[in-house]
């Protein structure tokens, strides 16, 4: 049986203190950032241990991507902002973020001159 | 006594009523603000269909357990029946609430049944006409969710998720892009096909797991992504971030995918798997842990698997 409390008929009242109880929950997740993750797929294979760690660095137009990203054992990638999908290489995925989220990159796009302008540019702020 | 949840293109009330509750959610705030959310701009009020959005999001983006990075709170593991059937039922009583309505249920759309026709039909199909759901478009030009820049109470997105995985304030007009990402439906053979699978969820209780909720959500083979996950991406726009409970038609697939598993559930028993007695790396989807909420007290799997005291489908003929 369904439990009662959790799905009472719910008030303006009870959703606003529902939602304040677990507005931490959100804004954690809101702080999030993964730019330049590692994955780790781990295997068991005729009782050997196997740890494969993949780092992904990302960019569009020399600007990081930052969206969580994880490969399955299987080799294809997933992006959990997209996650509906699963691509065979990052390349693809990638592309498919720029249709996805047409807010977040330029019509036209920068190219890869404004790219390496702005690499060049982080580059000489790391090693200030 | 239990409410019916009907087939949204046989039942014109529900429809009405659907589309009626989702405006009436839409332009009700209860208090939470875009700051008590941590979302980045000028702290504005946050509606309760919003919240949903959010709650969405936050599922997607909760790694479950956070010492690996596939499964979440609600996706790509076992509890993605579960936790929907969970989202739905909240949507359900709130639209019931704001509909002064108690036997409202919510509609489903049988998209298995459009996946029959052609693909240009499919375009056409009688769910995106301006009666019902509306259209195609960026922004959506007709129906009742259409896009009026001018007008305040047109239908807008206003928090969705940006290509980094945050949550973002945004003034735009639902965008849909039918049959363009991919160009057919999941057909009657996909979900016939469902009912036969056992067990529900196998190890290694991910994308790659035998089972039915697996093949439900669109992971496995014939052609992936299928069902679950191919609507999502054949109605595309809004559709394809972890914001995609922006669009109505969110809950009328998952509402048909929740009647899926209700048939299966009929046909095979109810159970569910992972038990209590799996490991700790599987927290978060065995049948006696808490589920991801934001807008109510939580629930588990458990507390979800029979529903028939409070709603049942016109059919279960999948």
């Amino acid at each position: 049986m369904p439990s009662r409390k959790s799905l009472a008929l719910p008030t303006t009242k009870s959703i606003a203190s529902s939602v304040k109880k677990h507005a931490g929950q959100v804004k954690k997740i809101q702080t999030l950032r993964h730019g330049e993750a590692e994955t780790v797929r781990e295997a068991e294979y005729r009782g050997h241990h196997i740890v494969v760690r993949t780092r992904y660095d990302i960019e569009v137009d020399g600007r990081m991507v930052m969206g969580h990203m994880g490969v399955t054992n299987d080799g294809k990638v997933h992006y959990h902002p997209v996650p509906n999908m699963a691509f065979v290489s990052a390349i693809d995925m990638v592309k498919k973020l720029i249709d996805v989220f047409p807010d977040d990159f330029s019509s036209t796009g920068m190219g890869r001159k404004a790219g390496r302008k702005k690499k060049k540019a982080r580059m000489a702020h790391r090693y200030k | 006594m239990a409410i019916t949840r009907a087939n949204i293109l046989t039942n014109t009330v529900a429809r009405q009523q659907y589309i009626q509750g989702v405006t009436l959610l839409k332009n009700e705030f209860t208090g939470p603000t875009t700051s008590s959310l941590g979302i980045a701009g000028p702290s504005r009020q946050v509606s309760t269909y919003d919240l949903f959005v959010v709650w969405h999001h936050t599922a997607m983006l909760t790694m479950t357990p956070p010492t690996q990075g596939d499964r979440n709170a609600a996706h790509r593991g076992p509890v993605f029946c579960p936790w929907h059937r969970f989202m739905l039922r909240q949507l359900e009583l709130n639209l019931q609430r704001v509909l002064n309505d108690n036997a409202f249920g919510l509609p489903y759309w049988d998209w298995a049944a459009d996946g029959q026709k052609t693909a240009a039909q499919q375009k056409t199909s009688a769910i995106w006409a301006a009666n019902a759901l509306g259209g195609s478009g960026h922004p959506v030009k007709t129906g009742p969710f259409k896009f009026n820049a001018t007008d305040p109470n047109s239908f807008r997105v206003r928090i969705e998720a940006d290509v980094n995985g945050q949550l973002v304030q945004r003034d735009h007009g639902l965008r849909r892009t039918l049959g363009t990402q991919i160009s057919t439906l999941p057909t009657k053979t996909d979900t016939s096909s469902l009912l036969t699978l056992t067990p529900y969820d196998a190890a290694p209780w991910d994308t790659s797991s035998s089972g039915f909720r697996n093949r439900a959500e669109g992971w496995a083979p014939p052609a992936a992504p299928a069902l679950h996950n191919r609507v999502h991406v054949w109605v595309g726009g809004d559709m394809l971030p972890s914001s995609s409970p922006n669009d109505p038609v969110f809950y009328l697939n998952h509402c048909n995918v929740d009647r899926i598993w209700e048939a299966w559930l009929t046909r095979q028993g109810r159970t569910y798997l992972p038990l209590q007695t799996a490991p700790a790396s599987l927290r978060g989807h065995r049948i006696n842990d808490q589920m991801s909420s934001l807008i109510s007290p939580p629930t588990r799997p458990s507390d979800v698997l029979d529903m028939r005291s409070i709603y049942v489908y016109d059919s279960l003929a999948v």
